[in-house]
């Protein structure tokens, strides 16, 4: 009985109060603008274990992709701040111009472009999509940066960063990997000193692997920039590579 | 039209490339993406030079089709006396040049050779690979040039779109498409009238008519061949789909990764524009329907529906739960129907020939044909289209001539990452969605390798997985983190390092997977694993219990050695082994220096005498410890 009154006077103090909660999500509270909020891990005040279970289901939520779940044991590892990396690796791109992105632009304002589309055109004009460009499309079209890099990182065709001068798209089709692409790839590994994905130093080439291009009878096959090769062994890769290389003045690394 | 078409009529022989009148020579360059890969166009240009500068520019025509089919023998030429020529390169074209289109002969070093027989084949109509498929879809590909809509129209093209919004009524189209019997050709297999009926029943101000073309299969490619080579039907396809309907606006989306398909596509969209054929007033018959071309951007997810849709509104591709199915509420929540490029392309020939033509093919519950990519280690791969309820007996070894090099057939592998290997046992298999859903295997979209029995069951199986796993889209976790669980465990079993346990635990995560998730990626993403692992256990079991890999593919389990009877001491291996690792002197059995091969297999594959040869197994063992002793 005495519970119940007790609750009952809580109730009526509260009544003529100023109401503290919103009706999310019909009713946002304004949060300040810079507003981000911090992640903690809840620890379960019992055990001291921690909640999370590492489902990493946040982490590839995100749309901004600020969560890095690591796989280590016991949260001994300090997790750096996948943000800010990233913020500093954008920094450290060299100077863009805005002046290729005009066109873009342009054909938007004109005939509507989609954001995928206004996407590919900008990587055609840059190689890449660099971050000023992102920006730039985002103000213009008031689509948030957030969920232009959530568009831009969930599919293949998108980089963030720069690209090596040639392309090199070995074919990892069922096809080509029962023909050997695997070995493909580590011989060009081996002879351009860059593992697969990654640019050489000189910048002159990236190297990639695509899912197929649709030649299946003629596996393993690769494309060079506009150049194609089929029936590839990795001794022959190794010889075309070569001679690109030395034709171009490249250096391994 | 209608009415009691025989299948001959829709046979290969009857599909003839256009005699040129006056007697002289019609060439036609094959300019599918394999061709073009094995370097057509040089051909084609090669082609020009030579025919001018033999004087034969008023007889001749040189032009490009779309792919031929029989890709094994890229790059493909075929001159309208029926001749087909395979593996030419440029410097050979002055000799056909000079005896066939001048002399009348043939040049036999370039025609077909029956790999059984031995016998040069002239006439491409008596070849195998031709003579036992039945075109349909691919009706046109590989005989008009794919950039000329004249070609097209001179063929009967745009007749079908022309009858049904001038002549008939929605409602009639609808029940011709059903009666027909047609299921959707992308994979899932339902049934498109049924489909149509759905979005033309829907009420709404706006509806979509969408061409899925984003065939992310690794290992098909039929898709990617008709738009390549028949542009045409799909657009027309899709504008008498568009009626039954009653969509206005289309879209096509294709996969970035065909360059040449968006290009011809383009062309094609605006060739039909010009005619009158696309846009308002559609054959003057007051129809309007606008097509735009989007393309993917590399997410083989986006082959779903539902993720395709997000895609196309510029969004993440995500599928989502349906119901609201898409005929309901799709693209931008209007009701929307979504069907494959090769259902597309079938409509106009059913509305032409009617829908008793189309449902005399097949067998019981799928009627009509199928398209398929022939890929892998079999003799005439390419591009094949066979009535359903083709037995894979017959596609693998009458239409594609059996194995490779004389090796012996190992499975077949059906539908990509969503399907399954069929292993030799199950030959007699029909081609049908429940035939080979009972399997394990799928239908799928038409992608179909042939392995032998140099492959690694175990590593092919990996293979899809990690496909699946990288194009995840990571919303369902079952999915997301099972699949990687999964490549983990496989990785464990290849690199050596299986336990026991780990097969069954591979079998358990296939199974929660397949019940936890969303969209058809994660359902059949455990596909691979499951039939192999029904079918080929044993190789698994090898794996991890004698740490062997029987087909001789996984890296951690073998070793190479010379045999030291076979080696002639050519030092061809030697002199390729990137690391130096082979020694020896010339005459003399050469040997592998095991602790500095990287297993590269460049120097099996150069070897002519076959003499360079793998161990697994116990075998290594023993060789491994003897070695360092």
């Amino acid at each position: 009985m005495l519970g119940m009154f007790k609750a009952m006077r809580t109730t009526l103090k509260h009544l003529p109060m100023r109401k503290i909660t919103v009706q999310y999500p019909e009713q946002r509270e304004r949060l300040p603008e810079r507003s981000r909020g911090l992640f903690r891990v809840v620890v379960d005040p019992a055990g001291g274990e921690p909640r999370c279970r590492s489902c990493t289901l946040c982490e590839s939520n995100c749309p901004v992709q600020v969560i890095r779940v690591n796989y280590t044991s016991k949260y001994l590892l300090p997790v750096p701040n996948a943000a800010r990396l990233a913020e500093a690796r954008l920094a450290a791109q060299p100077g863009v111009d805005l002046k290729p992105l005009q066109p873009v632009l342009d054909d938007y304002y004109e005939h509507g472009t989609g954001l995928i589309a206004m996407l590919q055109n900008a990587q055609e004009a840059y190689g890449y999509l660099p971050r000023l460009a992102i920006q730039e499309i985002s103000l213009q079209t008031g689509v948030s940066l957030s969920q232009i890099y959530g568009v831009s990182s969930f599919y293949n065709q998108f980089r963030l960063s720069p690209v090596g001068e040639h392309i090199i798209d070995v074919c990892h089709g069922t096809a080509c990997h029962v023909a050997g692409a695997v070995q493909i790839t580590e011989a060009l590994e081996e002879e351009l000193g860059v593992p697969d994905g990654k640019t050489t130093s000189d910048m002159k080439f990236t190297l990639s692997s695509v899912a197929c291009m649709g030649a299946c009878s003629q596996a393993p096959v690769m494309r060079i920039g506009a150049m194609t090769y089929g029936g590839l062994t990795p001794d022959k890769t190794r010889k075309i590579i070569r001679d690109l290389m030395h034709e171009i003045g490249a250096e391994k690394g | 039209m209608t009415g009691d078409v025989t299948t001959n009529e829709t046979d290969a022989r009857n599909v003839r490339v256009a005699r040129r009148p006056g007697g002289g020579y019609r060439v036609t360059v094959c300019a599918g993406t394999a061709c073009v890969f094995a370097g057509s166009l040089a051909v084609h240009d090669a082609f020009v030079e030579e025919v001018q500068t033999a004087g034969l520019g008023d007889r001749v025509e040189v032009s490009i089709i779309g792919c031929h089919g029989l890709c094994s023998m890229s790059p493909v030429v075929v001159l309208s006396d029926d001749t087909l020529y395979g593996h030419l390169r440029p410097d050979d074209v002055g000799r056909v040049v000079e005896e066939h289109l001048k002399g009348g002969a043939p040049v036999e070093k370039f025609l077909y050779r029956d790999a059984q027989t031995g016998v040069r084949i002239r006439d491409w109509h008596e070849i195998g690979f031709y003579k036992q498929q039945t075109r349909i879809a691919l009706r046109d590909v590989g005989v008009i040039d794919p950039e000329s809509i004249e070609e097209y129209l001179a063929r009967g093209g745009y007749e079908a779109a022309r009858m049904a919004l001038t002549e008939q009524t929605p409602e009639w189209i609808v029940e011709h498409v059903t009666d027909s019997g047609i299921r959707g050709r992308g994979g899932a297999g339902f049934p498109t009238g049924v489909k149509w009926k759905f979005a033309s029943q829907s009420r709404s101000d706006e509806k979509y008519i969408i061409c899925n073309a984003d065939e992310g299969d690794p290992g098909a490619f039929m898709d990617c061949s008709i738009l390549e080579g028949d542009p045409h039907a799909v657009i027309e396809g899709m504008i008498i789909g568009s009626y039954a309907i009653g969509a206005h606006e289309g879209y096509v989306y294709v996969r970035a990764e065909y360059p040449l398909a968006v290009k011809r596509l383009t062309k094609a969209v605006a060739d039909a524009e010009a005619r009158g054929y696309l846009g308002k007033d559609a054959f003057g018959s007051g129809w309007e329907l606008n097509l735009h071309l989007k393309l993917g951007a590399g997410a083989f997810v986006c082959g779903e529906e539902t993720a395709l849709i997000a895609s196309i509104e510029g969004k993440r591709g995500m599928p989502r739960t349906r119901p609201p199915f898409p005929a309901v509420s799709g693209l931008w929540g209007k009701p929307t129907n979504i069907n494959n490029v090769e259902t597309f392309a079938n409509i106009p020939w059913i509305i032409m020939h009617g829908a008793d033509a189309y449902a005399a093919l097949g067998v019981e519950h799928c009627r009509g044909t199928k398209a398929f990519s022939l890929a892998g280690k079999v003799v005439n791969g390419g591009l094949v289209e066979v009535p359903m309820g083709t037995s894979l007996r017959h596609l693998i070894f009458d239409v594609g001539g059996g194995i490779k090099n004389g090796r012996q057939f190992k499975a077949v592998q059906l539908g990509g990452p969503s399907g399954g290997c069929i292993p030799a046992s199950l030959l007699d298999t029909p081609v049908d969605y429940e035939s080979l859903a009972a399997t394990g295997a799928i239908v799928g979209s038409g992608g179909m390798v042939v392995v032998d029995d140099e492959t690694c069951m175990v590593d092919l199986a990996r293979f899809f997985l990690d496909f699946t796993q990288k194009e995840s889209c990571g919303k369902c976790v079952p999915c997301r983190l099972g699949t990687k669980r999964m490549l983990e465990t496989l990785d464990r079993i290849i690199a050596g390092d299986g336990q026991a346990g780990d097969i069954e635990l591979l079998e358990e995560l296939s199974h929660y997977i397949i019940d936890g998730t969303l969209c058809a990626l994660g359902g059949t993403a455990p596909n691979p694993v499951l039939t192999t692992l029904k079918y080929f256990r044993e190789e698994y079991e090898a794996h991890v219990s004698e740490k062997r890999c029987p087909a001789g593919r996984c890296k951690a389990l073998i070793t190479y050695y010379i045999d030291a009877e076979a080696c002639t001491g050519c030092l061809l291996c030697a002199k390729k082994c990137p690391t130096d690792c082979i020694s020896g002197e010339r005459k003399q059995p050469h040997v592998i220096d095991v602790s500095a091969c990287i297993k590269c297999d460049t120097c099996r594959q150069v070897c002519k005498f076959d003499a360079v040869k793998v161990r697994s197994g116990i075998e290594q063992a023993v060789v491994t410890s003897g070695q360092k002793a």
